[in-house]
This record gives structure tokens, C-alpha cells and sequence, in this order.
């Protein structure tokens, strides 16, 4: 079936309606910026990373959803956590709402947070300030370890200018790919159905006759 | 975007239910193979025959016949109803009670197979056990349990048993998972540990919770918001969600469709897509299922199904819609329909091909070529909706059925330039980018033609390499197109190319003498290059004249160059070209040169003549007035080397006029050639008075000869320094000092003594007399120390000898040859150093000993 690829890694980006998730993640798999009406359910993309199959899972923001998100966060290997920069109305959401929603998730989960339409942002009246996001960040990510990244999994993009799109999601692939054995053994049998690693003991037994 | 992919059929038009009372209502059906089943809202289980008719003209129809009845006495709905046929056995699910009954006479099995408290069962299509005569179930009980059976023909056997926290609604079931609504939410239940896990919250008040696997581990459940929401066993979505209307009752899965139904409609789904494809009105339905791949619906009291329109149709009509990747959507998922893989494989071409000229005919290029590629489609098809642009005489016609409704690309493009040129540009990417690989094979010609045309109308510069490289052009049409835009050289390659040189030249020469301009064409230079190496003497000479008149320096090269692994031929001897080439000046002394200096040909008779065509222009330059000095020194000195290199021209002949003109230099090399040194220096010195070029003279005509002869001509230079005849002698002096201390020359010591003159001291002479004492002594002794040397190497040689004669040896009968062993017949033998001895013939070396292999020095010692 077509849309049924088996991917090794899941994301997921989550946050409140309209801060700009869709927007984020048609900007980076189409390297297009377009009206996007509001996502019902969820929506999902396949994006190709080096010899990797990436799961994209886009869901909607709206709280009538929740229950939903809740479901399709399962599996996941990373989080995107949305918020507009401009209304910090939707970063109070990412401690209240989300958190608990990324229960679903791999219990070592990366958790990205991402501020959005950092191109309407007056950077002199700033709502939420950067150290307020990374703060954030760094709170939920304690179970991870912070050396092996470059930075704190906090992000402020622009999708309108394409502004630090593509970084939010290579700092994610550099940090999840590959899997780990324990982490192929571990989620192998869930959403990320490996086909990699059966590949590779069929190349293994091959080889070694 | 709609299709059409099923269509509503009358199964059974009217049931005939045992009470007509009003509401007597179908609650569920099942079909099994040619059996239908159906539970009424008033405890009936009604058997119906059924089978399906295919009529000519495609249309589907259904026989139907009623078998039989059964009331089950409680009064209560049957609310679902499944086969089992391998039991023969139906399974009934009324008023909370599942019982067997026989599948064809529909009579309870009354040994106690029966489960009380059911909310709702279904039928493991994944069993854990592959038993044929079993059927694995699973019950949803109102005491919040979720059991698994087994059934046989006569019991249902208790396998499993999970509590769930709420009522269950609705099940599905596959392998060990099972799927289960529950009053508040949907989860997955691992029967096997018990583990449930949570999917996601519903409102059941809200929605009607419907379960429908849809294939291995991987289960569709409705949603909130009008959602479908796909799940797997291990508790995760694999496919984003899928739109569908409110209030849904059922749902089932044909693939690629799922068919949802609500009481207004049935709408069909695509799994590819998640799109929407078909709505169906359907009023008061009550049931919907799947039953191996035929689908049924039924409102109260009426059957129906839900036909597939078969792929080819549904695809044909997207075609027409122009959704081309809906078309190849649907086309890749045909071959999971049984098609045979050829069959599939061959209708899936043609539809690519279809879509590609769909694309083609809305500009979607890219699309376009790769689904061409992709289809690998016969190329003719694509270059035939260029006019003309196939070769004239080919007899392709279009495929029937036809592919598309294009005319060709005026039509496509509606005399907008623009567009025009945007398919053109299209052809010409393409065709590049296929010539030469497989699919372009056994079309080469169609391919090079094609890109001939383009290239002569948009881009000439291309042409020369289409035609120069392995092109698949014939003449055919080509030579009028090329003609038609103009690019004559182009044609002339072709014409080349094809053998044809004599039009290639007349196609040439028509492009020189017309003077109209051809940026590709490099000029008169590559016509002089192609005779040059043409292989057809005969044809070259019809456009000699042509070219010589044109550029005789340029021309003669069609004589010179000449390819050096060219066999010689009659029409071009060089005495027909040189006769031919007496009209032009210039060329006929390249010529000679070429024969002279290239090809080294030793000829009295070109040497001769170009030694008098230099010594003609050379006079000529000195008779007219207005000549610079250099271009006559030019002329001379090409003369003088000729006259100097060369030994085969007739010295007399030129003598004379060099003569004549006091030519001094000249002269000196010519009497050189007559060994009239003496006379050839008299003018060096005496007229030239030029004493380096007297010197080197000596040197250039000696060169090679004995010492004597060499001694002879510098003694004749100094006589001629020292001529007490010549008035002017002191100014001699000199040179002859100069001479006589150079290190090149070389004298007989005595004879010159003799000749210097008395007056001269010593000092002046004093470094040559050194110099020749000095040799004389050197002489002296190297001819000394050979002398001993040799008397030595003499005395070596003669003790040798003695020293192996000194043993006598005795030859009798009974001596034989140390190779052979045979004896002696004859009075000459061999005798080695080591005294082997052999016959003459048996002594292969003298060097090594025959029988030992002992080596002798092949030195003196
Ligand atoms: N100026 C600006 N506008 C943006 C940016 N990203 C998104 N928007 C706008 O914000 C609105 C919401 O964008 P969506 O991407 O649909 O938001 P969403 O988070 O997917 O919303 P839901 O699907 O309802 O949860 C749209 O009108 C976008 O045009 C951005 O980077 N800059
Ligand atoms: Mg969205």
C-alpha cells in the first residue's frame, strides 16, 4: 500500500491551533509556504533522510483533538513542540496540554521546542524570551543527555522566510539516527517497524558463508 | 475528485419476510459462497440461493431463490449473523445469546454450544490455530469480558478470557489482538498477557463505534470529527486519517476502497489517497459488509451490492478526467486483483503511456518524459505529433486503440508561438536524452531525423555532431529540410557522410561561390581538407580548377596533404600534378618542395626544377625596382639552401644564370658542387670577401670525407689568402693567421711551410707552429704505443698457440667422437682446450665443451 513505508524514526510536532505546525512542516518536506486551512486529525509525510525513512506526523492543535494527538504520539522518537512566538498564551499551553500528551511518546524521546512566525515578531517587546524557551526546553529533555547535542533542542523559525526550518529538523535526525540496537529492540515491534535491521542480519548472514 | 467505482445492483428486490407486518426489518446478512443469510428484527433467519450473472454487455445481475426459514422463538432481533461453512454451521448472535445453527436446514445445534450475555461477537480472520475445521471467535460480553472461542461443528471451546474497565460496543479481532470499543474509548487488548492499550477517547453517545480490519494487524476505527483512523495491533497509526460524513453506521474494505455507509449515503474512500471518490445515495441503510470481496447493503426490507466497476473502466475514466495519478494510483494497485502479471504489466504501460500524453498535452514536461521512459513507449508515437517531422516514407501509424486525441502539437499549441516552441524544446530534450540508450533502439533513424529537424530550424550549431557521430540520418527528407532552412553545410556533411562526396562538394562549392553565410561552415580551408583526403582522385580533379583559381597556396594542399597511408595512384604522380600545376606560381614550388623536403623523393628532375623556379623568382625579385632588401635576402637564402642540401640538380644549368646575374654567393655553393674549391673560395674571399663563409665552406664540403681531403681544402683556402697574384693580399694576411690557428681547420704542416711567404716572422706564426710541433710529437707517440701494443697482443697470441699444440694427439681407429661416439672416417677433428675431441660438425661452439660444459674465455686469455 503505497502510504504504508516503514519508517525508523517518528516525529511529531505538536502545540496549539494555528501557531503555525502545518505551515512548518510543508515548508520543510515542500520548501513551500502556503494558506494552509486548519489540520483535522492529523496528517502525516515521509521524508527520506540519507538511508533513513522518517515518519512526519502533523496534528491538529485544536483541543477537541486531544485525545487523538495523545494516539498518534505514540512511538514517537521526537517531538516538535510548537508555539507562536508571539502569543505566549500558546507557550503556557506547551506546559499545560502537551506534556502530558507526549506520555504516548519513547520514554527517551527528544523534545524540540520550536517558537513559530518569528517574522512577526517585534524583537524589542518580546513576550517569551529565548532563555524562557530554552529553560523549557532543558526541563523536558532532563531524561536526555545535553552533550550530545550541539545546543538546547530550542528553536525560533519562520516558515514565511524559511527561517531555521531545516535546522530544527537536522538537529533532530543528527541526534535520533541512527537507532541504537537497544532502541531497535526496544521499539522495533511499535510504529517504527525496522526493516533496516532485518536487512542488515540477512546481509550479515549472507556474508559470513 | 469523483469516480465511479462501484455501482448499485438489486440483489434481492423485495425480501420475503415470514410476517408482512410493517415492521419487520433485515437486521444483518451474511453470504457464504452461494448462500445468504439474513436476520430479521423480528427472530427470523432467512436462507436465500444467490448468484451472480454476468450479461453481454457487462452488466451484473443476481438469481436469487429462497431456501428456506427459520424463527428462533424469542421474539427478539438477530442482531448479527455469520457463516461458517467449513462447520456447516451459522453462527447467530440473539437477544444476548450466540448459538450454531445448520447451515442448511437451519435447525439449532443443541449440544449445548451456546454463550449467554453477548454484546457482540466476530470471526478471527487471522486464527492462531490453522485448523481447517475450526473457526476462532471473539465475543464481547456485557460483563466486561473479552472472550476468545474456538468452534467446532457442535461446541464452542473456551480459550481466553481479558477483563476490559467498560462495556464493549463493538470488536475486531486479528491474531491474538483484538480491537474493542469501549463506552469511552478504543484500545487494543494483547489476549495473551492481558495488556490493554489505551488508542484514543470517544464520545459513544456521539459516534457509532465501528471496528473493520483491514488487513493483517492494522484495524479502521471511526473516529471523532467524522474521522477514520487507522490503527495497528501494536497500538499506532501508520496511515494519516481519512475523512468521512457523520453519523456512520458501517463500514467495509474492498481494496483499494473503503465503502462507509451513513443513513443518507455510501461513500467510497480511497486507502491510496484518503480521499474521498464516490458518493452513493442510499436511504435507511441498515447493513453493510464485505464477503470476500463482494460487497452487500441492505435497507429494511431490500438487497443490494455494491458492484466494482471493473479497474480498466475506472481508470479510463479518470484518464478522461485527466487525474493522471489517481489513474496510476489505481493502476499500480490493479495487480492486487489477480490480474496475471504480464496482463497487468501490459495494461499498465498502456496506462502510463495514456497519462504521459495527458501530461504532455498540459505542458507537465517533466512528468511527461519520465512517464514516456517509464513505459517505455515507441518513440514514433511522440515525434508523430510533430508534422513532418517523422522520416517521410515511414509507415508507422498510431497505435489503435489510440493513446490520446491529439492531432498534433499546432493543435495542442493553438498557433501560440510560445508553446510551440516549448514542445519542440520538449522533443529535442528528449530525444537527447535517449538517443543512444535502449529505448531509443531499432528507432535510431526516427530519433536522428527528428533531431535533425529540430536542430536545422532552432539549433544549427548541433548539427555537425549529429551528423558526424554514427547518425542514424539517412538523405531521404533530410536534404530537403537542411536545403529548406538553408543549412547547406550541414547537407554537405550528410552528404558526406552517405559517400556522397561529389554532391557534398557541389553542395560546398554552391555555398562558397553564393557567398550567403553559414556560421557553421569553417570555409574554404575544410573543402581543401576534404580533397585532401578524399579517397576518389577522379572527383577530386573536378574541383581542382575550382579551388586552385580561388587560393593557389591554399589549394596546392589538396596535393600535399594527402593522408601519408594513401596508396599511390596514377592521377595524382606527381609529374601529371606538377604538369598540372605549371599555370600556378606559387603552388607548383610548394609542390616541389613537398616532394623534395617531405617526401625525400631524389629526382634530377624536381630538384632541377625548383633550384630554377627559386634561382627565376629570386631574378625576378632583383629586376624589379620596388623590392625590399629582406624579401630578396628571403629569396636568396632559399635558394642557397636548396642549392647547398640538394646534389641532384644540374649544376651547369643554374652555374650559368648565377653567373650571369653575379650571383657570388650562389656561385661558391655551385662550384662547390663541382669540386671547384679553388674557384668557389676565390669568390668567398676574394668577392664576398666574406672569410667566416670561406672557412665554413671548407667545413660543409668536407664533411664526410678523409682527412686528406679535408687538409686539401683548408691548404686551399690559405693559397687563396696568400695568392701573391691578388693586388690586394694584405688584407689577407689576417685571415690566413686566423685561419691557420683555428681549431677547426686542419693542414699539412710541410706543404703549408712551403707555401707561406718567407717574409713572415715567427712571432705570427708562432701558435700554429706550436700547435703542429705539438701534433707532430702527439702522432708520434700514439703511433708508438700501438705499435708495442700490437707487438705485445702478438706475442700473447703466439704463446697460445704453442701452448696448445704442445700435446700431441694420436688418432687411430680406436678414437672416436666425444659427442657421437662414432669413429673417425675422415682426417679433420676438433680438439678442445681440455682436450675433447670431436668431429667438425659435432662442435656446436667452441666456446663450451661438449662434454662437460665447461666454458673457454672467448678473450686472449
Ligand atoms: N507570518 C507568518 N505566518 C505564519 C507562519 N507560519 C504559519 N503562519 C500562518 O499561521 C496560520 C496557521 O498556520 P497553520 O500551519 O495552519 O497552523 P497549525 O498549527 O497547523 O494549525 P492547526 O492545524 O489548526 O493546529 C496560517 O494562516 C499561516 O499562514 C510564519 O512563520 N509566519
Ligand atoms: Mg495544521
Amino acid at each position: 500500500m503505497s502510504t504504508k513505508k516503514k519508517a525508523d524514526l517518528k516525529v511529531i510536532i505538536l502545540g496549539d491551533y494555528n501557531v503555525g505546525k502545518t505551515s512548518l512542516i510543508c515548508r520543510y518536506i515542500d520548501g513551500t509556504f502556503r494558506p494552509k486551512d486548519p489540520t483535522v486529525g492529523a496528517a502525516f509525510f515521509l521524508k527520506q533522510w540519507g538511508p533513513h525513512n522518517v515518519a512526519v506526523w502533523d496534528t491538529a492543535g485544536d483541543e477537541r483533538y486531544s485525545g487523538l494527538s495523545h494516539f498518534y504520539c505514540r512511538g514517537a522518537g521526537a517531538a516538535i513542540l510548537a508555539f507562536d512566538l508571539n502569543s505566549s498564551q500558546t507557550f503556557e499551553s506547551l506546559w499545560a496540554r502537551f506534556g502530558s500528551i507526549l506520555e504516548a511518546a519513547n520514554e527517551d524521546c527528544l523534545k524540540v521546542v520550536v517558537g513559530t512566525k518569528m517574522d512577526l515578531l517585534d524583537q524589542s517587546n518580546r513576550d517569551i524570551t529565548p532563555e524562557e524557551g530554552k529553560k523549557l526546553a532543558r526541563e523536558l529533555n532532563e531524561h536526555l543527555d545535553f552533550k550530545k547535542m550541539p545546543h538546547e533542542p530550542y528553536f525560533e523559525t519562520s516558515s514565511l522566510t524559511n527561517q531555521n526550518v531545516d535546522e530544527v529538523f537536522q538537529f533532530i535526525f543528527q541526534y535520533c539516527l541512527p537507532l541504537s540496537a537497544e532502541q531497535k529492540k526496544k521499539y522495533g515491534k511499535g510504529s517504527v517497524i525496522d526493516l533496516i535491521e532485518n536487512s542488515d542480519e540477512h546481509k550479515s548472514t549472507r556474508r559470513c558463508c | 475528485m469523483s469516480i465511479k467505482a462501484f455501482e448499485l445492483v438489486s440483489a434481492i428486490e423485495r425480501v420475503k419476510l415470514m410476517s408482512d407486518k410493517a415492521k419487520t426489518q433485515i437486521e444483518c446478512l451474511d453470504v457464504c459462497g452461494k448462500n445468504m443469510y439474513i436476520g430479521t428484527s423480528d427472530c427470523f433467519v432467512v436462507h436465500y440461493s444467490i448468484e451472480e450473472k454476468t450479461q453481454s454487455n457487462g452488466r451484473v445481475t443476481f438469481i436469487t431463490e429462497k431456501q428456506g426459514h427459520k424463527f428462533l422463538l424469542v421474539k427478539k432481533p438477530v442482531v448479527q449473523l455469520r457463516g461458517a461453512s467449513a462447520l456447516n454451521r451459522i453462527m447467530v448472535l440473539c437477544d444476548n445469546t450466540l448459538t450454531l445453527l445448520n447451515m442448511f436446514d437451519l435447525e439449532p445445534i443443541v449440544t449445548g454450544a451456546k454463550v449467554k450475555g453477548v454484546v457482540c461477537f466476530c470471526i478471527n480472520e487471522n486464527p492462531l490455530r490453522t485448523n481447517p475445521f475450526s473457526v476462532e471467535i471473539c465475543v464481547a460480553l456485557k460483563k466486561k469480558v473479552i472472550q476468545l472461542y474456538t468452534v467446532t461443528e457442535d461446541r464452542l471451546i473456551h480459550l481466553r478470557d481479558v477483563n476490559v474497565p467498560d462495556l464493549p460496543l463493538s470488536l475486531g479481532v486479528d491474531g491474538i489482538f483484538v480491537c474493542a470499543a469501549l463506552t469511552s474509548q478504543y484500545c487494543m487488548i494483547d489476549m495473551d498477557g492481558g495488556h490493554i492499550t489505551e488508542l484514543f477517547p470517544i464520545d459513544s453517545e456521539q459516534i457509532h463505534p465501528v471496528i473493520k480490519r483491514i488487513s493483517k494487524e492494522e484495524f479502521l476505527l471511526s473516529g471523532p470529527s467524522a474521522l477514520g483512523i487507522f490503527a495497528t495491533s501494536a497500538g499506532v497509526s501508520q496511515r494519516p486519517p481519512m475523512q468521512w460524513s457523520d453519523r456512520l453506521t458501517a463500514v467495509c474494505f474492498v481494496h483499494p476502497y473503503i465503502l462507509a455507509m451513513n443513513d443518507e449515503f455510501i461513500t467510497v474512500h480511497s486507502i491510496l489517497d484518503q480521499q474521498q471518490k464516490q458518493a452513493i445515495p442510499f436511504q435507511g441503510g441498515v447493513f453493510l459488509g464485505d464477503f470476500d470481496g463482494r460487497i452487500f447493503v441492505a435497507s429494511g426490507r431490500e438487497i443490494y451490492s455494491l458492484v466494482p466497476i471493473p479497474f480498466e473502466k475506472q481508470i479510463q475514466a479518470l484518464l478522461a478526467d485527466k487525474r493522471v495519478t489517481e489513474a496510476l494510483d489505481l493502476a499500480r494497485n490493479a495487480n492486487k486483483t489477480g490480474m496475471s502479471r504480464d496482463k497487468f504489466l501490459k495494461m499498465f504501460k498502456t496506462i502510463q503511456q495514456q497519462a504521459a500524453f495527458i501530461e504532455f498535452s498540459r505542458q507537465q514536461f517533466d512528468e511527461a518524459s519520465q512517464l514516456f521512459k517509464e513505459s517505455s513507449i515507441d518513440v514514433r508515437e511522440i515525434i508523430c505529433l510533430y508534422p513532418h517531422y517523422l522520416p517521410a516514407h515511414s509507415n508507422f501509424t498510431r497505435s489503435v486503440p489510440p493513446l490520446h486525441e491529439i492531432a498534433d502539437i499546432n493543435q495542442l499549441s493553438k498557433s501560440d508561438e510560445n508553446l510551440k516552441a516549448a514542445y519542440k524544446d520538449f522533443l529535442k530534450t528528449f530525444l537527447e536524452e535517449i538517443k543512444g540508450t535502449n529505448f531509443a533502439l531499432g528507432y535510431k533513424r526516427e530519433v536522428d531525423v527528428a533531431l535533425l529537424k529540430l536542430y536545422a530550424e532552432l539549433m544549427p550549431e548541433k548539427l555537425s555532431e549529429l551528423i558526424s557521430v554514427d547518425t542514424g540520418c539517412d538523405l531521404g527528407d533530410c536534404v530537403e529540410w537542411l536545403e529548406k532552412y538553408n543549412r547547406l553545410h550541414a547537407l554537405g556533411l550528410l552528404y558526406q557522410r552517405h559517400g556522397e562526396s561529389d554532391k557534398a562538394l557541389g553542395v560546398w562549392t554552391r555555398l562558397v561561390d553564393s557567398q550567403t553565410s553559414d556560421p557553421s561552415f569553417p570555409g574554404l580551408d575544410f573543402v581543401v581538407d576534404f580533397l585532401a583526403n578524399l579517397t576518389d582522385h577522379e572527383l577530386l580533379w573536378k574541383y581542382v580548377d575550382w579551388i586552385l583559381e580561388k587560393d593557389e597556396e591554399l589549394g596546392v594542399r589538396i596535393f600535399t596533404d594527402r593522408p601519408t597511408s594513401e596508396a599511390q595512384s596514377e592521377r595524382l604522380r606527381p609529374e601529371m600534378v606538377i604538369d598540372y600545376l605549371h599555370r600556378f606560381p606559387k603552388a607548383i614550388i610548394t609542390y616541389l618542395e613537398y616532394l623534395i623536403f617531405q617526401r625525400k623523393l631524389e629526382k634530377e628532375k624536381y630538384h632541377t626544377h625548383l633550384a630554377v623556379l627559386y634561382l627565376e623568382d629570386v631574378l625576378k625579385l632583383m629586376e624589379s625596382n620596388n623590392v625590399k632588401k629582406e624579401e630578396l635576402d628571403i629569396a636568396r637564402s632559399k635558394l642557397r639552401h636548396m642549392l647547398q642540401m640538394s646534389n641532384l640538380y644540374r649544376v651547369q644549368l643554374i652555374l650559368g644564370k648565377a653567373k650571369e646575374k653575379d650571383m657570388h654567393a650562389e656561385c661558391a655553393i655551385l662550384y662547390g658542387k663541382l669540386e671547384e674549391h679553388d674557384k668557389a673560395l676565390r669568390i668567398l674571399v676574394h668577392k664576398l670577401k666574406d672569410y667566416g663563409a670561406a672557412e665554413n665552406y671548407c667545413q660543409l664540403n668536407s664533411q664526410g670525407k678523409e682527412p686528406g681531403y679535408r687538409k686539401r681544402l683548408y691548404h686551399v683556402l690559405l693559397s687563396v689568402y696568400l695568392d701573391p697574384s691578388y693586388e690586394r693580399r694584405d688584407t689577407l694576411v689576417a685571415p690566413a693567421i686566423a685561419l691557420l690557428n683555428s681549431s677547426v681547420a686542419d693542414f699539412d704542416t710541410l706543404k703549408v711551410l712551403h707555401l707561406l711567404p718567407d717574409n713572415w716572422s715567427i712571432g705570427l706564426l708562432s701558435q700554429f707552429l706550436t700547435r703542429a710541433m705539438r701534433m707532430g710529437m702527439h702522432n708520434y707517440r700514439m703511433t708508438r704505443i700501438q705499435r708495442m701494443m700490437a707487438r705485445g697482443e702478438n706475442l700473447l697470441v703466439k704463446q697460445n698457440f704453442i701452448e696448445m699444440q704442445r700435446e700431441a694427439i694420436v688418432m687411430n681407429d680406436e678414437k672416436t667422437c666425444a659427442v657421437c661416439n662414432r669413429a673417425f672416417n675422415d682426417s679433420t677433428f676438433v680438439r678442445y682446450p681440455n682436450g675433447v675431441i670431436t668431429h667438425v660438425h659435432c662442435a656446436k661452439n667452441k666456446y663450451v665443451c661438449p662434454v662437460s660444459g665447461k666454458l673457454f674465455s672467448v678473450g686472449k686469455r
